[in-house]
């Protein structure tokens, strides 16, 4: 029996006539309601900010964690579900200790950004024996930042386990005003200190609420000290210089 | 039903390592690596065979020599080769040599329980271009150092090594302190002279001799031009260059 148009977004691995994947597609709709994520790369390492919503003035805006840690030359930044990144993250760090651990080396940021993008299509019905799978794609998108032996590097993953590199990038709800500024504004030999100022600026362009230290985040891997999260003192100072 | 009592106990046993003879060496310069082994092949009293090479090349700038239980060797040898093969195409480069001893670590301790029955010495060029040898024993411990005998005849080698590598039981002239390095025409005469003597002192040790020389990218070939039997191995005309230097060792 032939189903009819809409049915063909009810499984999460049919393909419509058209050659679509209905679920993967509105996976990545699902970010573009996400808080608004920018990753800037520079010759002296690569940024990461956040716009944290803070919905109510009871809500500890410390608590919410959209910047993490995979290792000590890498970060990421998230826009979407959160929650989902969390079993990429685990992932990657999983990734990155296991290459440290048998090759004495760090894992090349391509490389841990393909190990989650493995993750991202193992989506769909499991077969009676096998371990409890993901039911639908991941309703998150990564900006992995890290730097290794290639230099400093910025990755874009969606939930269709595509990854791109870019120079600079915006994911999230304001991420098309957001990525056209970053068009306008990213030169080639940035330093640190601009692109902490062109991610604050770019945040503050397409946040409803007035920027402080309190809703947005940044974080930064450079060469010296790896992956850091800037603290709330750092944060206000690049704030109060801009 | 037959009557057993009477039957004396019986013991069955299998034994699943034999030991193949032959050495290994390898040496560490400044800015090259010397990683040699001897050809014969014996169980026992008999050879099995004149040419069984112990020595392999891993990468642009790596190499493997393997001694103990020839069947364990080989296959490992073939198992470390394709793990490079899969690190190549997931992380698009050749494995350094520090993450190739890491490697062969984690690879021998797998087996800590039924061990790879062989000794390993790894040489090539590191990421810095120095020289580096690291030695292994078979469940995995592995160190870097400057110069490394195994196998058959390594209680004869390597105090002839410590002597002349690490200059102990040597008092330095005043005001002329030892070498740190040596040069590399002076390293492939004691790998020689080494397997010489080896070959007359030890049954095990003799027929043929492989020595690969790797050296770092931008070093002067001049030294190995007019040494006999050198044959060059290099396939990347930008990087470190490999040669393998083949010689006859007494048959008797």
């Amino acid at each position: 029996m032939f189903l009819t148009r809409s049915e063909y977004d009810r499984g999460v691995n049919t393909f419509s006539p058209e050659g679509r994947l209905f679920q993967v597609e509105y996976a990545i709709e699902a970010i573009k309601l996400g808080s608004t994520t920018v990753g800037v790369k520079t010759p002296e390492g690569v940024v990461l900010g956040i716009e944290k919503r803070v919905q109510s003035p009871l809500l500890e805006s410390s608590s919410i964690e959209k910047i993490m840690e995979i290792d000590l030359h890498l970060g990421c930044a998230m826009s979407g579900l959160t929650a989902d990144a969390r079993t990429m993250i685990d992932h990657a760090r999983v990734t990155s200790q296991n290459h440290a651990f048998t090759f004495d080396e760090r894992i090349k940021v391509e490389s841990v950004t393909q190990a989650v993008c493995d993750l991202a299509l193992r989506f769909g019905e499991s077969v009676h024996d096998e371990d409890a799978m993901m039911s639908r794609p991941f309703g998150v998108a990564l900006l992995i930042a890290g730097i290794d032996e290639l230099g400093p590097q910025l990755f874009h993953t969606d939930p269709s386990g595509t990854f791109v590199r870019y120079e600079a990038k915006a994911i999230g709800s304001g991420s098309e005003a957001a990525q056209s500024e970053l068009q306008d504004k990213w030169h080639s030999r940035m330093t640190l200190q601009e692109a902490q100022a062109l991610t604050l600026r770019v945040l503050k362009q397409v946040m409803e609420e007035k920027l402080d230290q309190h809703n947005v985040q940044l974080a930064q891997v450079t060469p010296e000290k790896g992956f850091e999260i800037l603290d709330e003192v750092r944060l206000k100072a690049i704030i109060d210089a801009m | 039903m037959p009557d057993t009592a009477h039957e004396q106990p019986q013991q069955r046993q299998f034994y699943p390592y034999t030991e193949n003879g032959g050495t290994i060496l390898a040496i560490a310069g400044a800015d090259f690596t010397v990683i040699a082994g001897d050809t014969r092949q014996s169980e026992g009293y008999s050879i099995q065979t004149r040419y069984a090479p112990k020595v392999f090349r891993l990468t642009e700038r790596a190499v493997l020599a393997v001694n103990g239980f020839a069947a364990d060797g080989n296959m490992f040898v073939k198992k470390v080769k394709q793990r490079l093969e899969w690190y190549r195409h997931a992380h698009a480069k050749e494995m350094p040599l520090r993450a190739i001893a890491r490697l062969i670590q984690t690879m021998l301790y797998a087996q800590r329980f039924f061990p790879y029955y062989v000794n390993n010495i790894l040489g090539g060029i590191e990421e810095d271009g120095s020289g580096a040898v690291y030695s292994f024993d078979p469940v995995g411990s592995y160190e870097r150092e400057a110069c490394r005998a195994a196998g058959a005849a390594s209680s004869l080698v390597q105090p002839f090594l410590d002597n002349q590598i690490y200059f102990k039981n040597q008092t330095p002239a005043p005001g002329t302190p030892h070498p740190t390095y040596l040069p590399l025409p002076d390293v492939l005469a004691i790998v020689i002279d080494s397997f010489t003597s080896a070959t007359e002192r030890h049954i095990e040790v003799g027929d043929g001799l492989e020595m690969y020389v790797v050296l770092a990218k931008g070093r002067s070939i001049e030294e190995l031009a007019d040494v006999a039997g050198v044959q060059e191995l290099t396939t990347r005309a930008d990087g470190d260059r490999m040669f393998v230097i083949q010689r006859e060792l007494k048959k008797d």
